[in-house]
Protein backbone atom coordinates (compact mmCIF):
# COMPACT_ATOMS: atom_id res chain seq x y z
CA UNK A 1 0.00 0.00 0.00
CA UNK A 2 3.01 2.31 -0.38
CA UNK A 3 2.16 3.27 -3.91
CA UNK A 4 1.70 6.84 -4.90
CA UNK A 5 -1.91 7.85 -4.49
CA UNK A 6 -3.59 7.96 -7.84
CA UNK A 7 -5.58 10.99 -6.85
CA UNK A 8 -2.38 13.00 -6.84
CA UNK A 9 -2.46 12.92 -10.60
CA UNK A 10 -5.83 14.58 -10.88
CA UNK A 11 -4.20 17.93 -10.22
CA UNK A 12 -2.34 17.62 -13.53
CA UNK A 13 -3.48 20.21 -16.03
CA UNK A 14 -5.03 18.58 -19.06
CA UNK A 15 -4.60 20.19 -22.46
CA UNK A 16 -7.39 19.92 -25.01
CA UNK A 17 -7.06 16.33 -26.06
CA UNK A 18 -8.69 15.65 -29.37
CA UNK A 19 -7.64 12.01 -29.35
CA UNK A 20 -9.15 11.38 -25.97
CA UNK A 21 -12.43 12.80 -27.16
CA UNK A 22 -12.30 10.52 -30.16
CA UNK A 23 -12.26 7.58 -27.81
CA UNK A 24 -15.70 6.51 -26.82
CA UNK A 25 -15.15 6.62 -23.10
CA UNK A 26 -17.15 9.09 -21.06
CA UNK A 27 -14.99 8.46 -18.04
CA UNK A 28 -13.75 12.02 -17.95
CA UNK A 29 -17.22 13.46 -18.08
CA UNK A 30 -19.00 11.19 -15.62
CA UNK A 31 -21.41 12.79 -13.18
CA UNK A 32 -19.51 13.75 -10.08
CA UNK A 33 -22.60 12.99 -8.02
CA UNK A 34 -22.64 9.32 -9.08
CA UNK A 35 -20.42 8.04 -6.28
CA UNK A 36 -19.35 9.42 -2.92
CA UNK A 37 -16.16 7.41 -2.53
CA UNK A 38 -14.39 4.10 -2.95
CA UNK A 39 -16.83 2.11 -0.80
CA UNK A 40 -19.73 3.51 -2.77
CA UNK A 41 -18.13 2.42 -6.06
CA UNK A 42 -17.36 -0.99 -4.58
CA UNK A 43 -20.95 -1.48 -3.44
CA UNK A 44 -22.16 -0.59 -6.92
CA UNK A 45 -19.75 -3.17 -8.37
CA UNK A 46 -20.81 -5.68 -5.73
CA UNK A 47 -24.47 -5.32 -6.66
CA UNK A 48 -23.63 -6.09 -10.29
CA UNK A 49 -21.41 -9.02 -9.32
CA UNK A 50 -24.15 -10.44 -7.05
CA UNK A 51 -26.52 -10.23 -9.97
CA UNK A 52 -24.09 -11.99 -12.31
CA UNK A 53 -23.09 -14.61 -9.78
CA UNK A 54 -26.71 -15.57 -9.08
CA UNK A 55 -27.51 -15.46 -12.78
CA UNK A 56 -24.83 -18.05 -13.59
CA UNK A 57 -25.69 -20.14 -10.53
CA UNK A 58 -29.27 -20.51 -11.74
CA UNK A 59 -28.33 -20.77 -15.41
CA UNK A 60 -25.66 -23.40 -14.91
CA UNK A 61 -27.98 -25.40 -12.65
CA UNK A 62 -30.65 -25.44 -15.38
CA UNK A 63 -28.73 -28.07 -17.37
CA UNK A 64 -29.10 -26.27 -20.69
CA UNK A 65 -25.49 -26.47 -21.86
CA UNK A 66 -22.98 -29.16 -22.73
CA UNK A 67 -19.38 -29.42 -23.93
CA UNK A 68 -17.39 -26.22 -24.36
CA UNK A 69 -20.39 -24.00 -23.64
CA UNK A 70 -20.89 -25.71 -20.29
CA UNK A 71 -17.20 -25.55 -19.40
CA UNK A 72 -16.93 -21.86 -20.30
CA UNK A 73 -20.11 -20.75 -18.56
CA UNK A 74 -19.15 -22.61 -15.39
CA UNK A 75 -15.74 -20.92 -15.46
CA UNK A 76 -17.44 -17.55 -15.90
CA UNK A 77 -19.75 -18.28 -12.97
CA UNK A 78 -16.72 -19.15 -10.81
CA UNK A 79 -15.08 -15.84 -11.77
CA UNK A 80 -18.19 -13.91 -10.72
CA UNK A 81 -18.26 -15.76 -7.39
CA UNK A 82 -14.61 -14.78 -6.88
CA UNK A 83 -15.44 -11.16 -7.67
CA UNK A 84 -18.26 -11.13 -5.10
CA UNK A 85 -15.92 -12.53 -2.44
CA UNK A 86 -13.04 -10.16 -3.24
CA UNK A 87 -15.19 -7.03 -3.36
CA UNK A 88 -17.07 -7.93 -0.15
CA UNK A 89 -13.78 -8.47 1.69
CA UNK A 90 -12.36 -5.21 0.39
CA UNK A 91 -15.39 -3.25 1.59
CA UNK A 92 -15.00 -4.80 5.04
CA UNK A 93 -11.28 -4.00 5.12
CA UNK A 94 -12.06 -0.38 4.34
CA UNK A 95 -14.49 -0.32 7.27
CA UNK A 96 -17.52 -0.07 5.02
CA UNK A 97 -20.76 -2.04 4.99
CA UNK A 98 -21.30 -4.31 2.02
CA UNK A 99 -24.71 -4.20 0.38
CA UNK A 100 -26.79 -7.38 0.53
CA UNK A 101 -27.45 -9.49 -2.53
CA UNK A 102 -30.46 -8.04 -4.37
CA UNK A 103 -33.61 -10.10 -4.94
CA UNK A 104 -33.54 -11.16 -8.57
CA UNK A 105 -35.88 -12.44 -11.23
CA UNK A 106 -34.34 -13.67 -14.45
CA UNK A 107 -37.71 -14.37 -16.02
CA UNK A 108 -37.44 -16.60 -19.05
CA UNK A 109 -33.67 -16.31 -19.37
CA UNK A 110 -33.24 -20.02 -18.71
CA UNK A 111 -35.89 -21.17 -21.17
CA UNK A 112 -33.21 -22.28 -23.62
CA UNK A 113 -29.44 -22.42 -24.02
CA UNK A 114 -29.66 -19.55 -26.48
CA UNK A 115 -31.66 -17.35 -24.12
CA UNK A 116 -29.19 -18.09 -21.28
CA UNK A 117 -26.24 -17.12 -23.49
CA UNK A 118 -27.95 -14.03 -24.91
CA UNK A 119 -28.78 -12.71 -21.46
CA UNK A 120 -25.23 -13.52 -20.29
CA UNK A 121 -23.87 -11.52 -23.21
CA UNK A 122 -25.91 -8.48 -22.18
CA UNK A 123 -24.81 -8.81 -18.55
CA UNK A 124 -21.14 -9.07 -19.45
CA UNK A 125 -21.08 -6.11 -21.82
CA UNK A 126 -23.01 -4.04 -19.29
CA UNK A 127 -20.49 -5.06 -16.62
CA UNK A 128 -17.55 -3.99 -18.79
CA UNK A 129 -19.10 -0.55 -19.40
CA UNK A 130 -20.10 -0.19 -15.75
CA UNK A 131 -16.55 -0.74 -14.50
CA UNK A 132 -15.13 1.65 -17.07
CA UNK A 133 -17.68 4.32 -16.12
CA UNK A 134 -17.01 3.98 -12.39
CA UNK A 135 -13.23 3.60 -12.38
CA UNK A 136 -12.64 7.35 -12.39
CA UNK A 137 -14.23 7.65 -8.95
CA UNK A 138 -11.76 5.29 -7.29
CA UNK A 139 -8.98 6.99 -5.34
CA UNK A 140 -7.13 4.07 -3.74
CA UNK A 141 -4.59 2.70 -6.24
CA UNK A 142 -4.86 -0.89 -5.03
CA UNK A 143 -8.62 -0.82 -5.47
CA UNK A 144 -8.17 0.74 -8.88
CA UNK A 145 -5.79 -2.06 -9.85
CA UNK A 146 -8.28 -4.69 -8.72
CA UNK A 147 -11.23 -3.01 -10.44
CA UNK A 148 -9.26 -2.76 -13.69
CA UNK A 149 -8.33 -6.42 -13.36
CA UNK A 150 -11.97 -7.43 -12.93
CA UNK A 151 -13.02 -5.15 -15.81
CA UNK A 152 -10.62 -7.00 -18.14
CA UNK A 153 -12.00 -10.37 -17.15
CA UNK A 154 -15.58 -9.21 -17.77
CA UNK A 155 -14.41 -8.20 -21.26
CA UNK A 156 -13.05 -11.74 -21.76
CA UNK A 157 -16.41 -13.17 -20.71
CA UNK A 158 -18.32 -10.84 -23.03
CA UNK A 159 -16.17 -11.76 -26.04
CA UNK A 160 -16.31 -15.50 -25.47
CA UNK A 161 -20.06 -15.58 -24.90
CA UNK A 162 -20.53 -13.45 -28.03
CA UNK A 163 -18.48 -16.00 -29.95
CA UNK A 164 -20.44 -18.95 -28.51
CA UNK A 165 -23.55 -17.25 -29.87
CA UNK A 166 -21.87 -17.05 -33.29
CA UNK A 167 -22.36 -13.30 -33.40
CA UNK A 168 -20.62 -11.04 -35.92
CA UNK A 169 -17.07 -10.40 -34.72
CA UNK A 170 -17.39 -6.60 -34.79
CA UNK A 171 -20.36 -5.44 -32.77
CA UNK A 172 -20.93 -8.93 -31.34
CA UNK A 173 -17.70 -10.46 -30.08
CA UNK A 174 -15.84 -7.13 -30.01
CA UNK A 175 -17.43 -3.75 -29.39
CA UNK A 176 -15.04 -1.65 -31.44
CA UNK A 177 -11.40 -0.69 -30.91
CA UNK A 178 -12.15 0.76 -27.48
CA UNK A 179 -14.59 -0.15 -24.72
CA UNK A 180 -17.47 2.22 -23.99
CA UNK A 181 -18.30 3.51 -20.53
CA UNK A 182 -21.81 3.71 -19.09
CA UNK A 183 -22.96 5.94 -16.25
CA UNK A 184 -24.47 4.49 -13.10
CA UNK A 185 -27.96 5.53 -14.20
CA UNK A 186 -27.56 3.81 -17.55
CA UNK A 187 -26.31 0.62 -15.93
CA UNK A 188 -29.04 0.51 -13.29
CA UNK A 189 -31.63 1.02 -16.00
CA UNK A 190 -30.14 -1.87 -17.99
CA UNK A 191 -30.23 -4.30 -15.07
CA UNK A 192 -33.54 -3.11 -13.58
CA UNK A 193 -35.56 -5.78 -15.41
CA UNK A 194 -33.67 -8.46 -13.47
CA UNK A 195 -34.22 -6.97 -10.04
CA UNK A 196 -37.33 -8.50 -8.45
CA UNK A 197 -40.31 -6.25 -7.71
CA UNK A 198 -39.83 -6.69 -3.96
CA UNK A 199 -36.35 -5.20 -4.15
CA UNK A 200 -38.01 -1.87 -4.79
CA UNK A 201 -36.91 -1.68 -8.40
CA UNK A 202 -38.89 -2.15 -11.56
CA UNK A 203 -41.03 -5.24 -12.04
CA UNK A 204 -39.02 -8.33 -12.97
CA UNK A 205 -39.69 -10.95 -15.53
CA UNK A 206 -38.00 -9.54 -18.59
CA UNK A 207 -35.36 -11.56 -20.34
CA UNK A 208 -33.39 -11.38 -23.51
CA UNK A 209 -35.24 -13.81 -25.70
CA UNK A 210 -35.93 -13.99 -29.48
CA UNK B 1 3.19 -14.70 -18.28
CA UNK B 2 5.88 -17.25 -18.84
CA UNK B 3 8.68 -15.69 -20.79
CA UNK B 4 9.74 -18.98 -22.27
CA UNK B 5 6.43 -19.14 -24.15
CA UNK B 6 7.56 -16.35 -26.37
CA UNK B 7 11.07 -17.67 -26.92
CA UNK B 8 10.12 -21.09 -28.28
CA UNK B 9 11.12 -22.60 -24.97
CA UNK B 10 14.59 -21.05 -25.01
CA UNK B 11 15.59 -19.40 -21.74
CA UNK B 12 16.03 -15.67 -21.82
CA UNK B 13 19.69 -14.75 -21.70
CA UNK B 14 20.53 -11.17 -21.09
CA UNK B 15 23.28 -9.65 -23.18
CA UNK B 16 25.28 -12.80 -23.77
CA UNK B 17 26.39 -11.32 -27.08
CA UNK B 18 27.27 -7.81 -28.10
CA UNK B 19 24.48 -7.86 -30.69
CA UNK B 20 21.96 -8.64 -27.97
CA UNK B 21 23.15 -5.76 -25.90
CA UNK B 22 22.88 -3.46 -28.90
CA UNK B 23 19.40 -4.76 -29.58
CA UNK B 24 18.35 -3.98 -26.09
CA UNK B 25 19.75 -0.49 -26.28
CA UNK B 26 17.74 -0.06 -29.45
CA UNK B 27 14.58 -1.07 -27.60
CA UNK B 28 15.51 1.18 -24.76
CA UNK B 29 15.89 4.03 -27.24
CA UNK B 30 12.50 3.27 -28.65
CA UNK B 31 10.81 3.78 -25.33
CA UNK B 32 13.14 6.55 -24.27
CA UNK B 33 15.10 4.87 -21.50
CA UNK B 34 18.22 6.73 -20.40
CA UNK B 35 21.57 5.18 -21.36
CA UNK B 36 22.92 5.09 -17.83
CA UNK B 37 20.00 2.97 -16.76
CA UNK B 38 20.44 0.72 -19.79
CA UNK B 39 24.04 0.20 -18.73
CA UNK B 40 22.68 -0.95 -15.39
CA UNK B 41 20.67 -3.71 -17.04
CA UNK B 42 17.04 -4.60 -16.79
CA UNK B 43 16.69 -3.79 -13.13
CA UNK B 44 13.66 -2.52 -11.29
CA UNK B 45 15.12 0.99 -11.04
CA UNK B 46 15.09 1.13 -14.81
CA UNK B 47 11.44 0.23 -14.96
CA UNK B 48 10.35 2.67 -12.31
CA UNK B 49 12.34 5.50 -13.87
CA UNK B 50 10.41 5.16 -17.09
CA UNK B 51 7.10 4.47 -15.44
CA UNK B 52 7.23 7.85 -13.75
CA UNK B 53 6.28 9.60 -16.96
CA UNK B 54 2.83 9.44 -18.58
CA UNK B 55 4.35 10.12 -22.00
CA UNK B 56 6.85 7.33 -21.35
CA UNK B 57 4.02 4.94 -20.56
CA UNK B 58 2.08 5.99 -23.66
CA UNK B 59 5.16 5.48 -25.84
CA UNK B 60 5.66 2.07 -24.27
CA UNK B 61 2.03 1.18 -25.10
CA UNK B 62 2.50 2.60 -28.59
CA UNK B 63 5.55 0.40 -29.16
CA UNK B 64 3.58 -2.70 -28.21
CA UNK B 65 0.66 -1.65 -30.40
CA UNK B 66 3.04 -1.10 -33.33
CA UNK B 67 4.31 -4.64 -32.83
CA UNK B 68 0.78 -6.05 -32.72
CA UNK B 69 -0.42 -4.04 -35.74
CA UNK B 70 2.61 -5.15 -37.77
CA UNK B 71 2.21 -8.75 -36.64
CA UNK B 72 -1.47 -9.01 -37.66
CA UNK B 73 -0.85 -7.24 -40.95
CA UNK B 74 1.80 -9.80 -41.88
CA UNK B 75 -0.20 -12.72 -40.55
CA UNK B 76 -3.36 -11.79 -42.44
CA UNK B 77 -1.36 -11.01 -45.60
CA UNK B 78 0.04 -14.55 -45.43
CA UNK B 79 -3.49 -15.77 -46.11
CA UNK B 80 -3.31 -18.80 -43.81
CA UNK B 81 -6.63 -18.31 -42.03
CA UNK B 82 -10.08 -19.13 -43.26
CA UNK B 83 -13.68 -19.20 -42.09
CA UNK B 84 -14.46 -18.15 -38.54
CA UNK B 85 -10.74 -17.88 -37.64
CA UNK B 86 -10.25 -15.24 -40.29
CA UNK B 87 -13.46 -13.43 -39.34
CA UNK B 88 -12.38 -13.24 -35.71
CA UNK B 89 -8.78 -12.18 -36.35
CA UNK B 90 -9.37 -9.56 -39.09
CA UNK B 91 -10.99 -7.00 -36.75
CA UNK B 92 -8.10 -7.43 -34.31
CA UNK B 93 -5.72 -5.98 -36.89
CA UNK B 94 -8.04 -2.99 -37.33
CA UNK B 95 -8.21 -2.51 -33.55
CA UNK B 96 -4.43 -2.53 -33.15
CA UNK B 97 -4.09 0.00 -35.98
CA UNK B 98 -6.69 2.21 -34.30
CA UNK B 99 -4.78 1.93 -31.02
CA UNK B 100 -1.58 3.04 -32.79
CA UNK B 101 -3.38 6.12 -34.20
CA UNK B 102 -5.08 7.03 -30.94
CA UNK B 103 -1.96 6.66 -28.82
CA UNK B 104 0.16 8.63 -31.31
CA UNK B 105 -2.39 11.44 -31.41
CA UNK B 106 -2.74 11.49 -27.64
CA UNK B 107 1.04 11.74 -27.16
CA UNK B 108 1.15 14.62 -29.64
CA UNK B 109 -1.80 16.35 -27.95
CA UNK B 110 -0.01 16.14 -24.62
CA UNK B 111 3.05 17.82 -26.11
CA UNK B 112 5.12 14.64 -26.36
CA UNK B 113 6.79 12.99 -29.29
CA UNK B 114 5.41 9.61 -30.40
CA UNK B 115 8.09 6.95 -30.97
CA UNK B 116 8.66 5.99 -34.58
CA UNK B 117 7.50 2.60 -35.77
CA UNK B 118 10.32 0.14 -35.05
CA UNK B 119 11.37 -2.56 -37.51
CA UNK B 120 10.19 -6.03 -36.51
CA UNK B 121 11.27 -9.59 -37.19
CA UNK B 122 9.60 -12.90 -36.47
CA UNK B 123 10.84 -16.49 -36.34
CA UNK B 124 10.66 -18.00 -39.83
CA UNK B 125 7.79 -20.35 -39.09
CA UNK B 126 5.51 -17.72 -37.53
CA UNK B 127 3.39 -17.09 -40.61
CA UNK B 128 3.79 -20.49 -42.26
CA UNK B 129 0.84 -22.08 -40.52
CA UNK B 130 -2.39 -21.14 -38.84
CA UNK B 131 -1.09 -22.62 -35.58
CA UNK B 132 2.14 -20.64 -35.67
CA UNK B 133 0.29 -17.39 -36.30
CA UNK B 134 -2.51 -17.87 -33.78
CA UNK B 135 -0.31 -19.21 -30.99
CA UNK B 136 2.06 -16.26 -31.30
CA UNK B 137 -0.97 -13.96 -31.43
CA UNK B 138 -2.27 -15.49 -28.22
CA UNK B 139 1.08 -14.88 -26.49
CA UNK B 140 1.18 -11.27 -27.73
CA UNK B 141 -2.36 -10.57 -26.53
CA UNK B 142 -1.78 -11.98 -23.06
CA UNK B 143 1.46 -9.99 -22.91
CA UNK B 144 -0.41 -6.84 -23.95
CA UNK B 145 -3.08 -7.35 -21.30
CA UNK B 146 -0.51 -7.77 -18.50
CA UNK B 147 1.45 -4.78 -19.87
CA UNK B 148 -1.55 -2.43 -19.68
CA UNK B 149 -2.59 -3.70 -16.27
CA UNK B 150 0.97 -3.27 -15.03
CA UNK B 151 0.68 0.48 -15.63
CA UNK B 152 -2.72 1.11 -14.01
CA UNK B 153 -1.31 2.62 -10.82
CA UNK B 154 1.58 4.37 -12.60
CA UNK B 155 -0.43 6.67 -14.86
CA UNK B 156 -0.90 10.07 -13.27
CA UNK B 157 -3.48 11.67 -15.55
CA UNK B 158 -6.92 10.12 -14.92
CA UNK B 159 -8.09 10.79 -18.47
CA UNK B 160 -5.16 8.83 -19.83
CA UNK B 161 -6.01 6.05 -17.45
CA UNK B 162 -9.52 5.94 -18.89
CA UNK B 163 -8.16 5.90 -22.41
CA UNK B 164 -5.70 3.14 -21.59
CA UNK B 165 -8.38 1.11 -19.80
CA UNK B 166 -10.73 1.35 -22.76
CA UNK B 167 -7.95 -0.12 -24.94
CA UNK B 168 -6.94 -2.73 -22.37
CA UNK B 169 -10.47 -4.13 -22.26
CA UNK B 170 -10.32 -4.77 -26.00
CA UNK B 171 -6.97 -6.54 -25.60
CA UNK B 172 -8.65 -8.77 -23.02
CA UNK B 173 -11.33 -9.65 -25.56
CA UNK B 174 -8.64 -10.50 -28.12
CA UNK B 175 -6.72 -12.59 -25.58
CA UNK B 176 -9.80 -14.60 -24.66
CA UNK B 177 -10.81 -15.27 -28.27
CA UNK B 178 -7.29 -16.32 -29.27
CA UNK B 179 -6.98 -18.59 -26.25
CA UNK B 180 -10.20 -20.23 -27.35
CA UNK B 181 -8.97 -20.63 -30.95
CA UNK B 182 -5.69 -22.22 -29.83
CA UNK B 183 -7.02 -24.61 -27.21
CA UNK B 184 -5.92 -22.41 -24.32
CA UNK B 185 -7.90 -21.12 -21.37
CA UNK B 186 -9.81 -17.90 -22.17
CA UNK B 187 -10.25 -17.23 -18.45
CA UNK B 188 -6.87 -17.88 -16.81
CA UNK B 189 -7.68 -15.88 -13.65
CA UNK B 190 -10.66 -14.02 -12.13
CA UNK B 191 -8.61 -10.79 -12.18
CA UNK B 192 -6.18 -9.79 -14.96
CA UNK B 193 -2.51 -10.23 -14.10
CA UNK B 194 0.10 -7.50 -14.32
CA UNK B 195 3.63 -7.31 -15.69
CA UNK B 196 6.23 -4.62 -15.19
CA UNK B 197 7.60 -2.70 -18.14
CA UNK B 198 11.03 -4.34 -17.95
CA UNK B 199 9.51 -7.81 -17.98
CA UNK B 200 7.33 -7.02 -20.99
CA UNK B 201 10.13 -5.42 -22.99
CA UNK B 202 12.35 -8.41 -22.30
CA UNK B 203 9.68 -10.69 -23.74
CA UNK B 204 9.16 -8.45 -26.77
CA UNK B 205 12.85 -7.80 -27.42
CA UNK B 206 13.46 -10.73 -29.80
CA UNK B 207 10.91 -9.26 -32.22
CA UNK B 208 12.75 -5.97 -32.68
CA UNK B 209 15.01 -5.68 -35.70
Amino acid sequence: MNRRLFIKGSATALPATVALQMMSTRFAYAQSSDFSGDVDVLNYALTLEFLESEFYRQGNAAGLLSGTEKTYLEAIGADEDAHVAAISQTISKLGGTAVKAPAVDFGKSFGSAKSFLKTAHVFENTGVSAYLGAAGFITNPDILQAAAGIFGVEARHAAVVGNLLGLAPEGGVYQGATETALTKDEVLKAVAPFLAADSGAMAGGAAVTQ
Amino acid sequence: MENNQIFDGQPVIEFDKESDRRNFIKWAGVVGVGSTLVAGGLGKQWASAQEDSDIGILNYALTLEYLEADFYTRGLDADILSGRDQELVSPIKAHEQAHVSTLSQTITDLGGEPVKKPGFKYPGATFKSKDGFLKTASVFEELGVTAYHGQVTKIKNPDLLAAAASIAGVESRHAAILAGLTGGNPFPAPVEKTAAMAEVLKAAKPYLK
